[in-house]
């Protein structure tokens, strides 16, 4: 029989947060403050996983009132604990071979491990009968165990490069399981990728038995993906004359991609609901593991009275700018933008292109868009303003441009919707639905804009220009989007979606609960 | 630093008769040379004083001098050594070496302020003499102190004929002066080995200056809790104490000792036998600078290299067999020509203490002596690559057996009886040598676990 106190849940809903909310900004905090603050009746416990404690300043964001409960954690932080010899022990270990041995068996079939294999995992894992993280750090089991891996699967040169890679994969777990355990008690949890936050929130489903909730903006495997592609941490050992386009792949470069998706399979098999902003990638969740009928679809939505004043302040006419709202990173495709800049000016003199975001991020990048500007004799026409108040930037605009090579559902076309401006995009992500509809009733709303293919400047100039020459359009695709996200994205439809999911999974906990003390 | 072992090797190459003659002969004067030439020095000092006319008694009082003086400031800044050894090492390979002449300054200055302190504190308490007497005996220990700091550097140079040059040189001078100034006694020897020895550090240390230019002129970073291990301190300081705390127990135990000059005592039947053997771990030193600083270095960086640069396993596992295998030819190595040397003296020693006037009642003392400081160089090897391999909690273990070990077994002889003297020393130094073969095979044995698992 425990005591009141320590089963009173602190909050209703705990958000498992991996490297965003509350210190880092960006479109997933955003998301986190809005939901948190747009859903009063609920208390929320703020989970934090960040990698090193280095890497994280201040809080940006003043936590609403209904926050009840604030956790930090540090998946790589090993400060705690300094190196001392020591055996380990055997069982523990051939447990856990047994159970990279059953993960190898069936690889990217559903799920690799049934649910009491993977309970027992959790709760073994850094626990009693399990593998402490100081035996897994420091003890000669877990040498043996690493040194004996590398010599069966390892095909690349490297030891030490192989040797960091199981350690800095793995450390996290550890303190993954430390958070579930001593967890005080909430009603359900919420995680806001799949990733390390999304086995935490499996870790908690399965040791505690309340509901565990997924939300996914990008999609976390896929991200890992490219950001495995292209990480130089990683040496590949191919020399360069041979190297074609990762024809193959280095050995530790797969093991990375393996774990991703493997946690990312196990964050799945747990969580219900699993909600995407877009049929797009419902449809990958799917295809990665998840079942068809957990998923569902919840976009994101603004708050409309807050660009209607932007609306309001519009010109007459059709101002020749066009803009780019968005950091200037590669992953923007900028130079695309300053390219259709040019067969634009060609054959508009007097048009005008805005770059709207902040510059520190990456700023090599951002000279070598500088310098492109200028070899294409574009200084008079395309300017980069900095970071600005997007609300107060939108009127000026004759049309929101977006030339991304990756986008989940970007939040500034919504905005540009809002604000009377119609919006060319690339066709990434949720762009497509944005701006031509999703269902029927939606699409015959009509077009707000355009969609062009990614990396292309002259047909996207082509679309640009069809829109800002031709004012019945140009007024037709304002329409268009005016009315869509005032139909399909106004944040009360969001709020509402997450108050009844919310509602109803709390509610079938409850009943779940019921049921179990049936049995 | 295994600079000068590198250049001698060279040598061997040549491959005849006559280079490893000369390559040995190099190294032995070389590893060994401070420490056996100062036993040569001021036995020779003492033969020819007396032959030309000094009272027997003034040179006794004088060698004794010189031993105190050797033992104290061994134990006094073994720690330092080593501690400033290491800090050297670290700073060279962190690609500083503009910031180790000015620590070298501030450990001398450090050195000298200490060394200064104590002495005055002991010679003034403790000797009614003369006051040069007292201000001789200061600067003495002043000056070797600061000679074995910078001594270290020895080992790193590469120029090794001006080294044995420099040392001959030094010596000659103690030689000439203490002939010179025979006639002043006591004084007149203990200035004469003064000057040596100060030619001796200001030589080495224009040596130091040329090869490592600083940048500024005094710096105490050594101490610096970050880039200092005090735990190598701990280490030199009970290291010496273990070498030579058993010639104090028989210096200071009433029947095997008498007084020599003010509190200074000394132990004939002990003494003589024990530094007359230290002569003969020459050809076991000269091994340890060719095998175990360069062979064993270089195997040492390759494996390590490995490690860092990303080999595969099985080829760091090969350069740890290469390792392991270049430490265990080199202690086989300085075992066989230590053997040797111990066979040799057992078929000659009694001929060589009647020819140099020992009585032949020393002949056993001497023989079991010549077993032990030939089992010390062995220690000294297998130290050395525990060193190498950082294993400062073992080598701390074996300093402490090495002490107590030594003072227990020491004591127990004087119990037994005259018969067994000698071996309390040799017992000792024989099984810490046991004690760290198991404890380098299970450091070695578990070297990539280490290496890998236990890193800060």
């Amino acid at each position: 029989m425990t005591t009141a106190a320590s089963t009173t849940p602190i909050a209703d809903i705990a958000l498992l947060l991996e490297g965003t909310y509350p210190f880092v900004r960006g479109g997933v905090s955003s998301w986190v403050h809005q939901i948190i603050s747009g859903l009063p009746e609920f208390r929320f416990a703020v989970i934090f996983i960040g990698g090193e404690p280095s890497l994280y300043g201040k809080a940006q964001y003043q936590f609403p009132a209904n926050v009840s409960h604030f956790e930090t954690h540090y998946l790589l932080d090993n400060s705690q604990h300094t190196p001392k010899a020591r055996k380990g022990d055997p069982a523990a270990f051939a447990d856990m071979a047994a159970l990279h041995e059953q993960m190898r068996a069936n690889p990217g079939e559903g799920n690799a491990l049934s649910m009491t294999d993977m309970l027992k995992a959790f709760t073994t894992l850094g626990g009693p009968g399990g593998i402490s993280k100081s035996d897994f750090l420091f003890s000669e089991a877990s040498y043996d165990y690493v040194s004996e891996q590398y010599r069966q699967r390892c095909t690349e040169p490297s030891f030490v490069d192989y040797f960091w890679a199981v350690r800095t994969m793995h450390t996290p777990l550890f303190v993954l399981a430390d958070i579930a355990r001593k967890l005080p008690p909430v009603r359900m949890v919420h995680s806001i990728s799949t990733g390390y936050a999304g086995l935490l929130g499996a870790m908690i489903r399965l040791q505690r038995n309340i509901p565990f909730a997924l939300t996914e903006h990008g999609i976390y495997t896929k991200e890992r993906k490219i950001d495995l592609a292209q990480a130089t941490w990683i040496r590949d050992h191919n020399d360069d004359v041979s190297n074609t386009l990762h024809d193959e792949m280095g050995y530790i470069r797969g093991l990375w991609i393996k774990f991703f998706e493997q946690i990312g399979r196990i964050a799945y098999s747990q969580a219900e609901p699993i909600v995407s902003l877009y049929e797009g990638n419902r449809l990958r969740q799917i295809a990665d593991g998840a079942l068809a009928e957990r998923t569902q679809v919840i976009t994101n939505g603004i708050n409309l009275q807050r660009y209607a004043t932007a609306l309001q302040k519009r010109p007459d006419g059709i101002p020749p700018v066009l803009g780019l709202i968005g950091r200037i990173v590669p992953i923007k495709d900028i130079k695309t933008f300053v390219r259709m800049m040019r067969v634009v000016v060609n054959e508009r003199p007097d048009a005008e292109g805005w770059l709207i975001g902040p510059e520190d991020e990456d700023p090599a990048y951002v000279q070598e868009c500088k310098d492109l500007v200028e070899s294409l004799g574009l200084q008079h026409n395309v300017k980069f303003l900095g970071f600005q108040n997007v609300a107060e930037i939108l009127p000026q605009l004759g049309l929101m441009m977006l030339t991304s090579i990756s986008e989940a559902l970007p939040l500034v076309l919504l905005e540009a919707f809002a604000s009377g401006v119609p919006c060319v995009a690339t066709d990434v992500g949720s762009c497509r639905e944005l701006i031509e509809g999703s269902t029927p009733e939606d699409k015959a709303l009509g077009s707000a804009g355009a969609v062009v293919t990614i990396a292309d400047p002259e047909s996207t100039a082509q679309a640009a220009l069809a829109l800002l020459n031709d004012p019945v359009r140009w007024q037709a695709a304002q329409q268009a989007g005016l009315k869509r996200v005032e139909k399909y994205y106004d944040d009360r439809m969001m709020f509402g979606a997450y108050r009844e999911l919310y509602q109803q999974t709390l509610a079938g906990a409850v009943a779940g609960a019921g049921q179990t003390a049936e049995c | 630093m295994a600079g000068i072992g590198f250049e001698i090797r060279r040598i061997l190459e040549r491959d005849s008769f006559f280079a490893v003659l000369k390559a040995y002969g190099y190294a032995g004067l070389i590893s060994g040379g401070p420490w056996v030439l100062s036993i040569l020095g001021v036995m020779a000092i003492g033969l020819l004083s007396v032959a030309l006319g000094a009272e027997q008694q003034a040179v006794n009082q004088f060698q004794i001098c010189v031993t105190y003086l050797m033992a104290c400031s061994l134990i006094l800044t073994g720690g330092m050594q080593l501690m400033f050894t290491r800090f050297v090492a670290d700073r060279l390979y962190a690609h500083e070496p503009r910031i180790v002449l000015p620590n070298l300054l501030g450990a001398l200055l450090l050195t000298t302020a200490v060394s200064a302190l104590l002495s005055a504190l002991f010679v003034l308490l403790t000797f009614d003499g003369s006051a040069f007497l007292q201000v001789l005996l200061i600067a003495n220990f002043v000056v070797v102190c600061n000679l074995w700091l910078v001594l270290i550097f020895l080992s790193g140079m590469k120029a090794y004929q001006r080294i044995v040059r420099t040392l001959a040189a030094g010596y000659l001078l103690a030689i000439l002066v203490s002939m010179l100034l025979a006639p002043f006694e006591l004084e007149g020897l203990l200035t004469g080995i003064l000057v040596g020895h100060a030619g001796l550090l200001f030589a080495f240390l224009h040596h130091v200056v040329r090869e490592y230019p600083g940048q500024s002129l005094l710096r105490f970073d050594f101490l610096d809790r970050r880039k200092a291990f005090y735990s190598l301190f701990a280490m030199g300081v009970l290291y010496n104490l273990a070498v030579w705390v058993d010639k104090f127990i028989f210096w200071f135990v009433p029947y095997t000792s008498e007084a020599i000059i003010g509190p200074l005592r000394a132990s004939i039947i002990y003494d003589l036998p024990i530094f007359l053997a230290y002569l003969f771990i020459l050809p076991g030193m000269a091994v340890f600078l060719v095998r175990m600083e360069a062979d064993f270095a270089e195997q040492y960086d390759r494996f390590y290299r490995a490690v860092r640069e990303g080999d595969t396993l099985m080829h760091i596992e090969y350069r740890k067999d290469q390792m392991v295998y270049t430490a265990r030819q080199g202690i086989y190595e300085i075992f066989k020509v230590q053997g040797l040397t111990v066979v040799l003296c057992l078929l000659w020693g009694r001929d060589l203490l009647q020819a140099i006037g020992i009585s032949p009642l020393y002949i056993h003392l001497f023989y079991i002596d010549v077993v032990a400081v030939s089992v010390q160089v062995l220690l000294m090897a297998i130290l050395n690559v525990m060193f190498y391999l950082d294993a400062r909690r073992e080598v701390l273990m074996l300093s402490v057996v090495f002490l107590l070990t030594n003072i227990v077994f020491t004591w127990a002889t004087l119990l037994l009886g005259a018969e067994t003297f000698g071996y309390g020393f040799a017992l000792s130094v024989t099984l810490t040598a046991f004690l760290g073969f198991f404890v380098l095979a299970r450091k070695l044995r578990r070297l990539e676990y280490e290496t890998f698992m236990l890193q800060r």
